[in-house]
């Protein structure tokens, strides 16, 4: 089918190449027409442009105002696309954000999926990425197949919103357990202790776990060099405390956390790994 | 002189009624017809919409819960303004949305001053807040008079939106500060110690303040009536992590107190005074 792919940075381009390979027709636009010239795909002008000539539309940005600007802006995907197609949204953004923009699309007939994606940059270049989708389940059944390319994992959470909520939930989690590793190993290095030994050590018992193996090895080797960048983060963080002031949620930890990664930003590590909160333990 | 007053809930109401009684002229609306029922008794005109009130006025004041509430309160306000008004805003914005509408204003001709205030309902009744400005300097002169009916401590912290910074960096101490003195009151009571005796014994040392003194005694007598209600702490704290979020500025203490606010919300505690934060602190552990 005809497939439109809007956002081809670390994660969008394999998984625009993952849909391609598997014989589809690929259509892209890109804010920087430079990342988008090397692709076997069409190229269009605007985003309405693009969404004029396909069937189904994914889209990998940054923020809410990306998404929001890329489906409804002036050159928007809603000025293009026909009614009864559908927009499958990868993007981390707040899930309020994601109701907002699926109900004005829905006003064109035009449906919507939010499809924020786990497992990083290797995980899109090997097509394993966890894929937590809210939606109707119809839409869904019409793009599997397409995010069964992307993803080994995926399962509907919910109506519209959800997945972004599912995304959420993950990040929480997921930068939480990176602070843990640090904390873990900057205890060990202010003990004298030597640290490689240490993540050895618990490598092996009850702490093991994905973060400490792959976030810890980072730290342990000093190797800050992105992954993902601990920015975007910073951003999904601040997504995750709207969240709960807006449930009354209480989330401590993560509200901790947050404020790491704050301190982080203010030592302009933002675009290093999240393993650099080793390094805002480690400021003197 | 004439002043137009917008927003009369716990605190607009009795700063309106110390304007009145500083012997200036009023005109008073608030969204719910009821609660300007009190002013028209005291003597204030009342009016059908914030546009209408600050017609022919000299000053306007509001006093409301939210940016989208003070923007659309200006926005009105602007609408039919004489040149040379002075909009004072005493409601707690975050400080971007203070200087967003100042600008805004400025457009329209009309002068605007940020000033929130400490010092809750007692504050408010008795005329003794503590008044935190941002603006220009001939604003701020010209609203000085009538600010003076308000409150005691009245400071001009800077331009624009420097009203709002101080009263973020209030909310930070108070909040934390509300905290730390419940979870005192819960350590003394489970180590067995009687809790009005710990707070006598504070009073007279480093840990003395007004929050020992007064939110402390409140939590002895089990007086949760707002006051300043929980949600609202949780909103302040909100404004305040969301400044530290943009300008990326570690605040852990504050980060943890806006939590335990936000979870007075979700345990319905929402609309009880921020030292009802006792109640949560005891459920959790395990005291009744």
């Amino acid at each position: 089918m005809n497939l439109g792919f809007i956002g081809l940075g670390a994660m969008g381009r394999p998984m625009a190449l993952h849909l391609q390979a598997a014989g589809h027709t690929l259509h892209v636009w890109a804010r920087n027409p430079a990342s988008a010239a090397d692709l076997p795909a069409t190229v269009h002008a605007t985003p309405t442009a693009l969404g004029a000539a396909c069937e189904v539309v994914f889209t990998m940005v940054t923020s809410s105002a990306d998404v929001e600007e890329v489906a409804l802006g002036a050159a928007g995907l809603m000025h293009g696309m026909a009614a009864g197609s559908l927009v499958v949204d990868c993007s981390t953004i707040a899930p309020a954000a994601a109701r907002h923009i699926a109900s004005r699309l829905g006003e064109r007939g035009i449906d919507m999926l939010d499809a924020p994606v786990s497992g990083g940059p290797q995980g899109a270049a090997a097509a394993t990425l966890a894929i937590m989708v809210g939606g109707t389940a119809a839409a869904l059944a019409r793009a599997r197949p397409l995010l069964e390319k992307l993803g080994q994992r995926i399962v509907h959470v919910g109506p519209q919103g959800a997945g972004q909520v599912a995304k959420a939930c993950n990040q929480i989690i997921m930068v939480a357990a990176i602070e843990a590793v640090a904390e873990a190993l900057r205890l060990a290095g202010a003990a004298g202790v030597d640290v490689g030994k240490v993540w050895q050590a618990l490598s092996g018992g009850a702490a093991a776990s994905r973060v400490l193996e792959v976030m810890g090895r980072r730290m342990v080797e000093g190797d800050f060099a992105a992954g993902i960048e601990a920015r975007l983060h910073h951003k999904d963080f601040g997504l995750a405390l709207e969240a709960a002031r807006q449930s009354g949620a209480p989330l401590l930890l993560a509200a901790s956390v947050a404020q790491q990664l704050n301190a982080l930003m203010a030592l302009g590590l933002g675009k290093n790994d999240t393993a650099a909160l080793l390094r805002v333990l480690e400021t003197k | 002189m004439q002043i137009a007053f917008i927003g009369l809930g716990i605190m607009g109401r009795p700063m309106a009624l110390n304007l009145l009684r500083g012997g200036h002229r009023l005109s008073v609306w608030a969204r719910r017809v009821e609660s300007m029922q009190p002013l028209l008794a005291a003597g204030a005109t009342g009016a059908a919409s914030a546009g209408e009130a600050a017609r022919g006025a000299d000053l306007v004041i509001s006093m409301v819960a939210d940016a989208p509430d003070v923007a659309e309160v200006m926005r009105a306000v602007a609408g039919g303004a004489a040149p040379g008004l002075v909009a004072v805003d005493m409601s707690t914005i975050a400080p971007a949305a203070a200087r967003r509408i100042g600008e805004e204003l400025a457009a329209a001709g009309v002068d605007f001053v940020d000033a929130p205030v400490s010092g809750g309902e007692a504050g408010a009744v008795a005329g003794s807040l503590s008044i935190m400005a941002g603006g220009s300097e001939a604003a701020f002169a010209r609203a000085l008079s009538a600010l003076q009916c308000l409150g005691q401590s009245i400071v001009h912290v800077g331009p624009s939106g420097a009203g709002q910074v101080a009263k973020a960096a209030n909310q930070i101490v108070t909040g934390m500060g509300v905290l730390a003195v419940a979870e005192a009151m819960v350590f003394a009571a489970k180590n067995g110690v009687d809790r009005a005796k710990m707070r006598e014994a504070l009073l007279g040392g480093f840990a003395s303040s007004k929050i020992l003194e007064n939110h402390g005694q409140r939590m002895i007598d089990r007086d949760f009536k707002p006051g300043f209600k929980s949600w609202m702490h949780a909103k302040d704290l909100d404004i305040v992590m969301q400044t530290a979020h943009e300008l990326g500025l570690c605040l852990p203490g504050a980060a943890v107190a806006g939590q335990m606010f936000n979870a007075m919300v979700g345990c319905g505690l929402g609309e009880e005074d921020s030292v009802a934060v006792l109640k949560l602190l005891e459920a959790l552990s395990g005291q009744s």
